[in-house]
Parts: structure tokens; C-alpha cells; sequence
């Protein structure tokens, strides 16, 4: 029953994806016939997606043009997932204990907050021209880090104040010393809200980067690849990074809920 | 040892008055249940011979030795349970003998012992969401017994149970508590479960929180729950209490 | 339940065994030639970082070159008439949905041509150092490249040769390497139906204004302006001393004396050839404008749907021939010495772009772009 049920989600979710393809083809056939188009958008600049999918394929790997070496998605990719990786990991060494401070110390709560309220409602885009000047390197591991590292701060001050209340009382009386309630109590059951965090803010990070590659330029990276692409006039090659993104970031988002369901395994 | 005494302790949430005046005593090895109406005040008491709260006049003592800041001799057995969900029931059980810093053959020992104890042989593995609530209470029970306190506080324990499986945890607990023989504050707002368990029932009324009668249980083990002294006892108690749950709920 | 989770994992797997496969053949590409990177950058920031050593250096128009060897932040490595002598580079081109709805086209097409004809001329004569003028062209460079220097000025004209002339064979040679160079969506070659390069560059570029302007040279502009003087959307490049004739054109009233007024273009001056091809060309907010070559020649094919004539432009004359620099920091002594280290250009597509990998394409390097 249950199992059938998702199998029939599964479908109408897979109908979708093709339903939105066919429209894509369609529309763009009509247009380029010029039965339809819209007032002040060139739908004839767009590609259909069986253009998309030979770009995609073309440009997956690196090109070899005489002198010219064009990296493919493939490295663009694995570029931008390592900036990610590295802001994130930074961020996470950083906001974990922020968020554990100040949801935990009324004192250090007070410290921080101003600061925090402030920054956080600066986007990581805001961040991009700064980044470029300040930064002789990893500026673009920094917008990351901007990201990335709010969402967790946030996350596991909530985690650490949602903190049932009896567990505190029933490692009180059982002798646990303050210390070892933050670290044998409030981590822990803060822990689901930490990777939560963790995950919100990998979310905003890979938006990030992808904004900070097209101003922070590197020669690799979805989003100078994209630009570049742009550049060209190459909007096929364009659309397929633009997927290529999308996909990465579904991946990625999918990948911790499924790492969080594996690795706690207490959760309800 | 495990005396607790309580001397006309006062207790006020703001300008609540919860408690006033109240003064009982378990003796080492007494099963005394805490019986009243909700809102009289018996949490309140836990929490205060567990040194989570402080009194506002008054004063208890455990063993001659005025409770203050949180009672490390005592153990605390939650009606949710308050099983930390991230541990086994293994490591639910150990944590106090962890937290003591016993070295990990030791807690090893005693999580072994408890878990025979309240029969959960098989369970040492699974997370609490795994098991069912008497199952979680018998965990509850353990990890209290396992940091070997002097006196067990034990609030509405089986209150989330049902009919059944709360007839067993009773005895369940009542044969653990003739093991390891400690004193038990126990508190309920079940007339049956006060009379079935205590050597004492403690009576509490309402508004504010003041102990209304104080009645000893003088009833061979095991008892019958549908013996004539019992009914007789249960009807006394009955008693004190119907009028208190009357002006209870007059006053709302 | 269970079961898919491990699938999804041993997906998940795989996908990351593939990225870091990716990582090692990217380092052994890389470990093997050491390319030199190619960075796109505005010519401020290519200023500011070989002074910071953060580029060991750029390919660039004047003045930019100029102003950071007059800044001592750098010097000249390779002039580009030394990678291609007298190649073309900025061209005045016309947007083919204005020509085909404008009736008198053809008329203001010979007068932009006559136009830029006779700033060449004043720019060559003045270029003196002892011409009257001399004084008059180094302020309007300066205005125009944003320069405060006068010897950044001198310097960077230096380097411009400045013409009218189309140059159809020049083109040719932009294109196949443009098509070496793996630029083209060949996709979109093939759909353009064009047979090779020069049949290309034939449709590309268009003699006859310029014929008409020598023709016209010397007669009065009275005699020969339009009776009806008509408005022109104009586009440039920002700061691009390749494109002087057009200002010293613009600022001498010789477009207005010919009947033509000029207004700039939504969004011009543009930061390069591609955004004025696709933001002005292709939008029709512009209705002529100077470019370099290349990107006329990459957006006419990859940006166009060749059912319409959006990203269609002719070439009626030239700007310049040459006049842009590789410029290096101080201990830079060959362009060797710039593998496996970042080089600002404008962007792909560009003329900087096509003549970088030229010159990397002589010495055996390699150029990721
Ligand atoms: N932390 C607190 N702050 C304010 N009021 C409280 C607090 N704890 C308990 N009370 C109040 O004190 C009274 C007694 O509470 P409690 O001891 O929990 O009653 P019982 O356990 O008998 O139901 C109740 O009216 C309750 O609302
Ligand atoms: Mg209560």
C-alpha cells in the first residue's frame, strides 16, 4: 500500500520533469516558427533542450583547442564543490561553537547577538565587491563562508535552546558538571538542528559561489563557466551549467538528509 | 542511610504561593507516595529534594544534611521518561556512573547488573524510540538505581501507562525497590497506586500546596490490591482527598 | 525504505568517486603543460592587480598598458603588432534591423565612413609632436581614456595605428583562427550556411563606404551632408583609445556637419565587444557602434538565430590596426615565464582574447581560457 503510493509519487514527480521538457521543446519550436512569443523576452535566444543536451555532453570534459585548453563541467564542478567544501568546513568550525555560546551563555549571547543580527542580514552577495579587494586569494571561499555559517549559527542556538529541559534536570541529578551537560547533552540533542544548519547553509553557500565565480574570477567554477559562456554567446553551453547547478545542489542537499538520517539514528 | 525531612517548607513561584508549611519525612527504606490534586505542589517537591529548585523558608535535609543545589545523592525518575534519545538504553544507563568518571569496566558492570535488574536483556541497543513507554520507565528506573543514590524521587512514573501495563510496572518496581532496599518518595494522584505501594501516603491539598493528612500503610508484602484493609485504607484516603479535589475545584 | 537509502548511497558513491577522478585528471593536465590562466577583468582591475602581484600580468587595449608602464607597476612584453603585424582590430559596424528600417541608410553609412576618414587624418597629422594640434589630440586621449598622464597618453598612442580602411583578408584570418580555436558553436557554423572563412568574411565586411569616402575626401562637408539631419544610436567601448576617432569625430562636430547626430547608446560605453554585441546590437538599442572585430565576427554566428536578423552587423570601416599589449610584471622575461600563472584579459571573445592564444599558439604554450 504504502510502498505503491510512493511509487505512483515517484512517477507523477518523473511525468513532471518530462511534461516540463516537452512544454520547453514545444514553446521554442513555436517561437522559432514565430506562432508565439512573448513582448521583451528573446525566447529565440534560448536553446531547445536537445540543444541543451548535446551542450552538455560537449562541453563535459576538457576541450583541447590548439593552444587554447577549455576546462569542461566536469572541472568547473569539482571546482566549485571544493570552494564549498573548504568555506563550509570553515564555517561549520567556526559557527558551531558561536551558536553553542551564545544559545548556551546568556553573557556570551549578549556579546555576540548585535553583531550576529547585523551581519546576517547582510546576503552573501553583498559581500562579493569587498571580496574582491580584501582578498588576494579565496575570495570566493569566503562569500561561501558567509553563507554558510549563518544558517548554522542559527540553527544551533535554536538547537541548543530547544534543548528539553528535563534532560538538563536528569543529568543534574545524575551528577553530570556543567561541562559535561553542554557536551554530553546540548550537543548532542542540538546535534539534528547543527546538521540542519549544516545543510540550509551548504544550500546558500552553493548559491553563493556560483554568484561570487561570475564576479571573482578564477578559471574555474560553474559560475565563470556560465559567464564565460554567456560571453560566447554560447547559451546552450549556458542553460546546461545553469542545470548542472541545480543538480549539484539537489545532490547536495539530498546527500546530508540522507547522512543526517544515517548518523542519527535515535531521531524519530 | 536515605532519611529525607521536610520542615515547614515554603516555596513561591513569583507571588504563587505553591507550598506552605509542609513537613513530612521518609524514612531510610520507606516507600512514601506524595498523593494530591494537580497543581498542589507534589512536582514542586521533587524538584525540591532533588535541589533543582530552592526552597524559600524552611529547610530539608537528607541524612541530617541540608539539600542545597542539586541533590547528586538522590535519583530522579521522570513521567516522560527523559530518556536522553541519543543514547542507547545502555548508555541511558551508564551515564551517571559516566558522568561519576567510573572508568568503563565499571559501567559496563553496573549497566549489566541494572539491566538485569528490570529485565530489558536483549534492549541493551536500542535507542528509546525503539521501545515502548514501560519499557522506557523500566530504563528510567535503571539509570536512577545505576548512580546508587540514597533516595529514589519518582514523579507520576507510570502516570502514561496503561491500566495493565502500569499493574506490572508496580510490581516490577516494588521488587526492584526490595532488591537494592533505598528510600522512595513516590508520587502519584492514583488512590490505588498510593495505597498498592506506600508505606505512608502523604496527602496533599491545594491552593497553596499544604500537606492535609498523612496516613501509614501498615500492610504486609505482597499486598492484594482487593484486600479489605486495603479498601478500608483506600477509603480513608478517598476521603481526605475527595473533599481537597471538591474545594480544588471550587477555587477554579 | 531501507534498500533505496543504500542505493542512493552507493549512487552518491559513485558520483563523488567521479568528481575525485575528475580532481586527479585535471591536476595531471594541469602538472603536464601548466597553462597560463586567462582571468576575465575590467582594465581598472588589471591596473591594480599586477600592482599587487596578484596577475604577473594582461593582455589589454590602450591605455590601460600605458598607464601601468607609466606607473612603473609593469612593462611591455609583447606590442600585438609583434604577434600579427597590422592586424585589424576595432571596427565600425552597423546593425542590420536599423539599416533594413531606415530609408537613407546607405547615406549615413558613407558619412560615417567619411566621417571616420577625416578624424583618422586629424589623429595622424596631430600624432606630431610638433603638429599645431598636438596638444589638442593628448587632451581629448586623456578625456577618453580616463588618463591624467600626458605621457601615459603620448605613450599609449603610440602604440594605435589608426585607419578607415576595411580589411577583408585580416578577417579571414580572424575567423579560422577564431574557428581553430574552438570559439564557434558549430551547431550555429553550420546553420549560418556560410561555406568557409573568406565567404565569411565577404558578407562580414562591405568596401563601398569607405570607396565613397575616399571619393568624397576632399570635398566640402556643406556641399555633401544630408538635408535631413538624422539621429544615430552610438556604442563604444569604455576608455578604448582604439576608438579616439570616433571621439575626436564626435567632439569636432564632424558627424553633425555631415547631417549626422550622434546619441549614445542604452548601456554604452561597454565594458567589452560581447556585451555591446549582445546588450546593443542584439537588443536594438544600438544602431552603429565601434568593436573589435572578433566579437562581431563570434556573436553574428553564436548569438544569432538565422531566422532573424537580431545579431546581424556589417562592417563599413576600420578603427585601428593593432594597438594592444601584453603587459608583464617586472620579472617576467618571456611569455614562458607566464605558465602556470594568471593573465587579466577583457574576456572570451574578445581581440585580447583571439591574439593572446595567437602568441601562446608561436611559442608551444598552452592557454586555459
Ligand atoms: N517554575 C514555575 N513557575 C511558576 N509556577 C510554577 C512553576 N512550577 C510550578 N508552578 C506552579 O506551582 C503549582 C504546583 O505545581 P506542581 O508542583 O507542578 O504541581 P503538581 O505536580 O502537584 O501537579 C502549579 O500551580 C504550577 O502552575
Ligand atoms: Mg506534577
Amino acid at each position: 500500500m504504502k510502498i505503491g503510493e510512493k511509487k505512483k509519487e515517484v512517477v507523477i514527480n518523473l511525468l513532471s520533469l518530462v511534461g516540463f521538457v516537452l512544454l520547453w521543446q514545444i514553446i521554442l519550436i513555436l517561437t522559432r516558427e514565430g506562432i508565439f512569443s512573448i513582448p521583451f523576452i528573446r525566447l529565440r535566444d534560448i536553446p531547445t533542450p536537445v540543444e541543451t543536451w548535446h551542450a552538455l555532453i560537449g562541453s563535459m570534459f576538457t576541450r583541447i583547442y590548439g593552444p587554447s585548453l577549455t576546462y569542461g563541467i566536469y572541472n568547473h564542478v569539482f571546482a566549485s564543490l571544493e570552494r564549498v567544501i573548504e568555506g563550509g568546513i570553515i564555517a561549520f568550525i567556526i559557527g558551531v561553537p558561536v551558536g553553542i555560546g551564545v544559545g548556551y551563555s546568556r553573557i556570551i549571547g549578549n556579546i555576540f547577538n548585535p553583531i550576529i543580527e547585523i551581519v546576517r542580514n547582510m546576503p552573501p552577495m553583498a559581500w562579493i565587491p569587498i571580496a574582491i579587494f580584501i582578498f588576494v586569494s579565496g575570495g570566493s571561499i569566503f562569500i561561501v563562508f558567509i553563507g554558510v555559517v549563518f544558517p548554522i549559527i542559527l540553527n544551533t542556538i535554536q538547537g541548543v535552546r530547544s534543548t528539553d529541559e528535563r534532560l538538563l534536570d536528569a543529568a543534574r541529578t545524575l551528577g553530570a558538571s556543567e561541562s559535561k551537560i553542554v557536551t554530553k547533552v546540548i550537543i548532542p540533542s542540538a546535534f539534528p538542528s547543527i546538521m540542519t544548519g549544516l545543510r540550509i547553509g551548504l544550500g546558500v553557500g552553493w548559491m553563493a559561489i556560483v554568484a561570487a565565480e561570475m564576479v571573482i574570477r578564477s578559471p574555474v567554477g560553474l559560475g565563470y563557466f556560465i559567464w564565460n559562456m554567456g560571453d560566447l554567446g554560447r547559451y546552450s553551453e549556458m542553460i546546461a551549467g545553469m542545470i548542472v547547478i541545480g543538480v549539484i545542489g539537489y545532490i547536495m542537499n539530498i546527500s546530508i538528509l540522507l547522512l543526517q538520517r544515517r548518523f542519527i539514528k535515535w531521531e524519530d | 542511610m536515605g532519611r529525607l525531612v521536610l520542615e515547614s517548607v515554603t516555596k513561591k513561584f513569583n507571588s504563587f504561593q505553591a507550598l506552605e508549611n509542609v513537613s513530612f519525612e521518609v524514612a531510610d527504606g520507606e516507600f512514601v507516595c506524595l498523593l494530591g490534586p494537580s497543581g498542589c505542589g507534589k512536582t514542586t517537591v521533587l524538584r525540591l529534594a532533588a535541589g533543582l529548585e530552592a526552597p524559600m523558608g524552611g529547610n530539608l535535609l537528607l541524612d541530617g544534611n541540608k539539600i542545597e543545589g542539586v541533590n547528586k545523592e538522590c535519583g530522579f525518575v521522570f513521567q516522560e521518561y527523559a530518556l536522553f534519545p541519543w543514547r542507547t538504553v545502555k548508555e541511558n544507563i551508564e551515564f551517571g556512573p559516566q558522568a561519576k568518571g567510573l572508568n568503563k569496566n565499571e559501567c559496563d558492570r553496573i549497566s549489566k547488573h541494572y539491566i538485569d535488574l528490570v529485565g530489558l536483556n536483549g534492549f541493551e541497543n536500542h535507542y528509546p524510540k525503539e521501545l515502548s513507554g514501560g519499557m522506557k520507565q523500566r530504563v528510567g528506573i535503571a539509570r536512577a538505581y545505576a548512580n546508587n543514590p540514597k533516595l529514589l524521587l519518582m514523579d507520576e512514573p507510570f502516570g502514561a501507562l496503561d491500566a495493565q501495563t502500569r499493574n506490572l510496572m508496580q510490581g516490577e518496581l516494588l521488587r526492584i525497590w526490595e532488591k537494592e532496599h533505598i528510600s522512595v518518595l513516590f508520587v502519584t494522584h492514583s488512590v490505588d497506586e498510593a495505597v498498592f505501594l506506600g508505606d505512608k501516603v502523604v496527602v496533599m491539598s491545594a491552593r497553596p500546596g499544604k500537606v492535609k493528612e498523612i496516613f501509614d500503610v501498615k500492610l504486609p508484602r505482597p499486598r492484594i490490591r482487593t484486600s479489605l484493609e486495603a479498601n478500608i485504607i483506600r477509603d480513608k484516603v478517598l476521603k481526605s482527598l475527595g473533599m481537597e479535589i471538591k474545594l480544588a475545584m471550587k477555587d477554579q | 525504505m531501507k534498500n533505496s537509502v543504500k542505493k542512493l548511497f552507493i549512487v552518491i558513491f559513485v558520483i563523488f568517486s567521479i568528481f575525485v577522478a575528475g580532481c586527479l585528471q585535471s591536476n595531471q593536465t594541469s602538472e603536464n603543460s601548466a597553462p597560463i590562466n586567462l582571468v576575465k577583468m575590467s582594465g581598472q582591475e588589471m591596473i591594480q592587480k599586477l600592482g599587487t602581484g596578484e596577475i604577473a600580468g594582461f593582455i589589454m587595449w590602450e591605455p590601460y598598458p600605458a598607464i601601468a608602464v607609466t606607473k612603473g607597476l609593469g612593462k611591455d612584453l609583447i606590442l600585438s603588432g609583434k604577434i600579427w603585424k597590422d592586424h585589424p582590430c576595432c571596427v565600425i559596424a552597423y546593425d542590420e534591423d536599423w539599416y533594413k528600417s531606415t530609408n537613407n541608410s546607405d547615406e549615413i553609412l558613407k558619412r560615417m565612413a567619411l566621417a571616420q576618414l577625416k578624424s583618422v587624418e586629424y589623429i595622424n597629422n596631430a600624432k606630431q609632436s610638433d603638429s599645431p594640434d598636438h596638444e589638442e589630440l593628448i587632451n581629448y586621449t586623456m578625456q577618453f581614456g580616463g588618463m591624467t598622464d600626458p605621457a601615459a597618453a603620448n605613450l599609449s598612442l603610440a602604440d594605435v595605428e589608426f585607419v578607415y580602411n576595411t580589411n577583408i583578408p585580416g578577417t579571414t584570418t580572424f575567423i579560422k583562427n577564431i574557428q581553430d580555436f574552438g570559439i564557434f558553436d558549430m551547431g550555429k557554423w553550420n546553420q549560418s550556411g556560410y561555406k568557409n572563412a573568406s565567404d565569411y568574411a565577404n558578407s562580414l565586411v562591405t568596401n563601398n563606404y569607405v570607396d565613397w569616402a575616399i571619393n568624397n575626401k576632399d570635398a566640402d562637408f556643406s556641399g555633401i551632408s544630408l538635408q535631413e539631419p538624422v539621429n544615430v544610436r552610438y556604442g563604444y567601448l569604455i576608455n578604448d583609445i582604439h576608438e579616439l576617432p570616433f571621439y575626436i569625430g564626435w567632439q569636432k562636430g564632424y558627424y553633425k556637419n555631415l547631417g549626422i547626430n550622434i546619441s549614445i547608446g542604452e548601456g554604452a560605453p561597454f565594458q567589452n565587444g560581447a556585451f555591446e554585441m549582445q546588450k546593443g546590437f542584439k537588443s536594438n538599442t544600438i544602431d552603429i557602434g565601434s568593436l573589435g572585430i572578433p566579437p562581431v565576427i563570434i556573436h553574428r554566428i553564436n548569438s544569432n538565430d538565422f531566422s532573424t536578423d537580431d545579431a546581424r552587423v556589417g562592417v563599413i570601416a576600420g578603427m585601428n590596426n593593432e594597438g594592444s599589449v601584453i603587459v608583464v610584471s617586472n620579472n617576467i622575461t618571456s611569455l614562458k615565464d607566464l605558465s602556470g600563472k594568471t593573465v587579466g584579459y577583457p574576456g572570451p571573445g574578445t581581440i585580447q582574447h583571439v591574439l593572446f592564444l595567437m602568441a601562446a599558439e608561436k611559442e608551444g604554450l598552452r592557454v586555459s581560457n
